[in-house]
């Protein structure tokens, strides 16, 4: 739908804000972001991290005070929100309550000064786009949170918009619209090929409609990377909290060899394939375990590895969560295979494979 | 004058209206009360207490000013009763809904009388020759006139302030909470003394503050039903003026009783208001899940509401019955001679305050939403100041607005006395105010993310104001255009010192006649009034209804102030 696919580039841009306790906050700080031409982008972050800031600016509802925003190449850091050609999805959907369906569709098409007759097209064709078709006469007071959700959703795409942002568009939603929503949108947004970045705090979400996402914190963005790249090798504590379920367990370097080598950890010593640049043999580090990343085997089966007690177990159907003691540290593990039954108390030894574990040092 | 801040700031459009504004309200608020104290404390060029000095040392006049607080106090006490009454019935009684609507239409009628209906059907009812006390109860030479039948009628005409003021409050109060403590095992009468009354206790306060300022500044009644032994500031003041002909004593008078109202207004505002909004969460009135009242409780409940309607439901039916006989208690013929003379020697009077409610409504209504628009959305210096100025001619009593505005625009360079210039210039700054709150209010409902929406389709902010924010604040505007109508048509407290031989006013001419005791033709305009007032009412209803906006808040929410 869109006449040219374009890029977003974010250019070290920072926004203060004057706090009344705090003095002068960065909202966002020398935030550097390249989204490619159809790519869908996400920001993730717990709430005040600066994504909405950084989104709105990309909008052009704020006004950086330093750094640029380009769109497809061009400066549009002074440009005025009505003038950059956006779709901007809202969390409260932000309907106008006084116009119809029809009309709040319409809006952009109108103030583009569009013909009547291409105007009901086009309204016609995107509200059946988004499964509205025969709503364009209700008021956003007689539709539900998901309807609401889709008009808002068709008002901004109507308009053939160059670029396509969202903040936070489903956190008023239950559930499991919440998930049939962000499929909707990941389908609509690949057919469109319209260039997006999407706000949340949700790193489901964010993982289900992302082709990259961008892990903020305090201002800045801290790791960017595809879903699988920050679960699997985050690359500080945050984000290994941040994104997913996670063990951090506290080791030290025994030995390096190559790129990894073996590390001293819960009483044991784990082979690693990737250690962090840098590191020498002593130094301080930690370990990020993926509760799934553990695996029991019958205790006394490898003298090397880790023993330790389970101390709960939940069954959760296709799963069961165990809790086990490993001389003091408390770990989460996630078995996928329920036929094998390890019951709270019963003691095991604890499987790493190498390839699984991410190594921090200390201070990420 | 405008400082650039969001941008908005700059724009030459948004400059010049607040220099007009600001000359405006130097003008007709700050200058008329300047030129009131000047006069209270000045004689003749030089300095002087001796004007307040008089006031205060004379014991009439003191006795006035406790006259006036003790009245204000009972009101406010009773009248608040009276509307927690109602309120509660209202929002736990689980009454149908037409039984509501007319208990809501019935309450509403005191609020849009013009100021003597009350008190001319008090003398109808309990006067020497009234319906209940002579030719009811054959009582002989009762005098109506004092404390009492004062209390009476004020309350009457006050309470549904209250009613509007905690109903929301009432509603707005989860009943799940009490639902809660039903459940720990309290009793309803305990839940409503440990849960319900204590929410609703910053509601009280502030609809208490409201009667309290209302009666204060209450004139009319007072001027009919006081007497001579119970003597309060306005009329006092106004006796002052136009008794004595002692512009300097009114002056002093008016300043006597600025002094409680300004401290219940500051106290109602910037306190009591306040408080609420961090008490009361919770969503909107849903229907209660249990019933909170017993069913015993709620008949007696429901009774006294009924009670209570039916007392102004006779006031109102009395009014009607005296504007069509001869002369009620005398001669019980039917007529419509009392029509007939208010059509013909009281014509010009009713053309006069038509055409006056006529220009101070869209100017009224239009000067409500573009100050209450600035105030709200746009940044500039004195920006606050603003909004403090222009609620002061609201906050005041209306006597003090008047005797300001007679002694301000009474000599050149000024000289407006006579004019219908200032009488509408009167209202307009005077009842504007409700329009400049209720589009603060609206507008502060409308999220910014809806401009931002308007905005980023592609929308410049003056496509922004006109599609999105104009018909958002519509209401406001209707609802600004409403309360100055129906206070134009119905005022008299400022503007009695304002009339002239050119242009005078309905709700004077009511005086003249209950002074000349021909109340017949005072029934007539009475009743005349509240039909135009009650069609103004439904226009407005009706354009509410086609102008559909979320928050729009209801007509009668508006009169409460």
């Amino acid at each position: 739908m869109t006449d040219k696919t374009i890029g977003v580039a974010v250019d070290g841009v920072s926004k203060r804000y004057a706090h009344r306790v705090k003095g002068e906050i960065y909202a966002a700080r020398n935030v550097v972001l390249d989204v490619r031409p159809g790519e869908f982008l996400t920001l993730l972050g717990p709430s005040g991290c600066g994504k909405t800031t950084t989104l709105r600016m990309i909008a052009g509802f704020e006004i950086p005070d330093e750094g640029r925003i380009l769109f497809g190449g061009n400066d549009v850091t002074g440009l005025p929100a009505n003038r950059r050609n956006i779709g901007f999805v809202f969390q409260n959907y932000a309907l106008f309550p006084h116009l119809s369906v029809f009309e709040n569709v319409a809006y952009g098409l109108r103030v583009r000064g569009q013909a009547q007759a291409a105007i009901a097209r086009d309204v016609g064709e995107v509200l059946a786009l988004v499964g509205l078709g025969g709503y364009e006469q209700q008021f956003s007071g007689q539709l539900s949170g998901g309807e609401q959700q889709r008009v808002a959703l068709a008002r901004a795409i109507v308009i053939r918009p160059r670029v396509l942002l969202f903040d936070e568009p489903l956190s008023n939603l239950d559930a499991k619209l919440r998930v049939q929503m962000r499929q909707e949108i990941r389908d609509l947004q690949r057919r469109l090929a319209i260039t997006t970045v999407y706000v949340t705090h949700d790193q489901e979400e964010a993982m289900a409609v992302s082709d990259r996402i961008a892990v903020m914190n305090e201002g800045s963005v801290v790791q960017e990377g595809s879903a699988e790249d920050l679960y699997h090798r985050p690359a500080t504590e945050f984000v290994a909290r941040f994104v997913g379920r996670v063990n951090l367990v506290p080791g030290r370097i025994a030995e390096v060899a190559g790129r990894g080598g073996r590390v001293a950890a819960l009483g044991s010593v784990l082979g690693v394939r990737l250690l962090p640049a840098g590191v020498a043999a002593g130094d301080r580090v930690r370990l990020v375990l993926r509760p799934e990343a553990i695996a029991f085997a019958d205790p006394g089966s490898d003298p090397a590895a880790p023993a330790a007690t389970v101390t709960a177990r939940t069954f959760l159907g296709e799963k069961v969560e165990y809790v086990v003691d490993c001389g003091g540290e408390s770990l989460q593990v996630v078995g996928y295979n329920a036929g094998a039954a390890f019951v709270a108390g019963a003691a095991v030894a604890l499987v790493v494979a190498d390839d699984v574990v991410t190594v921090l040092p200390e201070s990420a | 004058m405008a400082a650039p801040a969001d941008g908005n700031g700059k724009d030459p459009a948004v400059t010049a209206a607040v220099v007009v504004l600001w000359l405006l309200l130097a003008l007709f608020v700050v200058y008329p009360l300047a030129m009131l104290f000047a006069r209270m404390l000045t004689d003749h060029g030089t300095f002087t207490f001796a004007g307040i000095a008089t006031v205060l040392t004379d014991r009439h006049q003191i006795r006035a000013f406790w006259n006036s607080l003790w009245l204000g106090l009972l009101v406010g006490v009773i009248g608040t009763a009276f509307g927690f009454l109602f309120a509660f019935t209202a929002a736990r009684g689980k009454l149908p809904r037409r039984v509501l609507g007319i208990l809501d239409a019935s309450v509403l009628l005191p609020l849009v009388s013009p100021p003597f209906t009350t008190a001319i059907a008090m003398i109808f009812s309990f006067g020497p020759r009234g319906l209940i006390t002579y030719d009811l109860l054959g009582m002989k030479g009762v005098t109506v006139y004092g404390l009492t039948s004062t209390l009476f009628s004020e309350v009457l005409t006050y309470f549904p302030i209250a009613y509007l003021t905690l109903r929301p409050i009432l509603a707005a109060i989860d009943s799940n909470i009490e639902g809660m403590a039903l459940s720990l095992g309290a009793s309803r009468w305990r839940v409503f003394r440990t849960v319900t009354l204590p929410l609703a206790v910053p509601g009280l306060a502030n609809a208490f503050l409201l009667l309290f300022a209302a009666s204060l500044a209450d004139f009319a009644t007072p001027l009919i039903l006081a007497g001579n032994n119970f003597p309060v500031l306005p009329t006092q003041a106004y006796l002052q003026i136009t008794g004595m002909f002692d512009l300097r004593g009114g002056a002093a008078l008016s300043f006597v009783l600025l002094v409680p109202a300004l401290a219940v207004f500051l106290l109602q505002r910037y306190w009591v208001s306040r408080r609420f909004y961090v008490t009361i969460t919770g969503k909107g009135a849903g229907q209660t899940p249990f019933d909170s009242v017993s069913a015993g409780a709620r008949t007696v409940l429901v009774g006294a509401c009924v009670a209570v309607a039916l007392v102004i439901v006779y006031f109102y039916a009395l009014l009607l019955y005296a504007s069509l006989v001869v002369a009620l208690g005398a001669n019980h013929a039917f007529t419509l001679q009392h029509y007939r003379v208010i059509f013909t020697e009281g014509l010009k009077a009713i053309r006069d305050t038509l055409i006056i409610a006529g220009l101070a409504m869209p100017l009224g209504g239009l000067y409500g939403i573009l100050l209450g628009y600035l105030v709200t959305k746009k940044t500039f210096f004195g920006r606050r100041t603003m909004e403090l100025v222009s609620m002061v001619n609201y906050a005041l009593p209306g006597t003090i607005v008047g005797i300001a505005y007679l002694i301000a625009f009474n000599d050149p360079p000024l000289e407006l006395t006579g004019t219908a210039l200032i009488i509408v210039a009167c209202y307009i700054f005077r009842y504007g105010p409700t329009g400049i709150r209720a589009t603060v209010a609206l507008l502060q409902q409308i999220d910014r993310s809806l401009e931002e929406a308007s905005q980023g389709l592609g929308a410049g902010s003056g496509t922004t104001f006109r599609r999105i924010t104009l018909p958002l604040i519509l209401p406001a505007f209707f609802a600004g255009l409403g309360v100055v109508f129906i206070r134009s048509m119905t005022a008299i407290s400022a503007t009695i010192f304002l009339v002239s031989i050119s242009w005078t006013l309905i709700t004077v001419k009511i005086l003249e006649n209950i002074t000349e005791l021909s109340l017949g033709p005072a029934a007539a305009f009475s009743v005349l009034v509240v039909a135009i007032v009650f069609v103004v009412i439904a226009a407005i209803g009706r354009l509410l209804r086609v102008f559909r906006a979320p928050g729009a808040m209801p007509m009668t929410s508006l009169l409460g102030g």
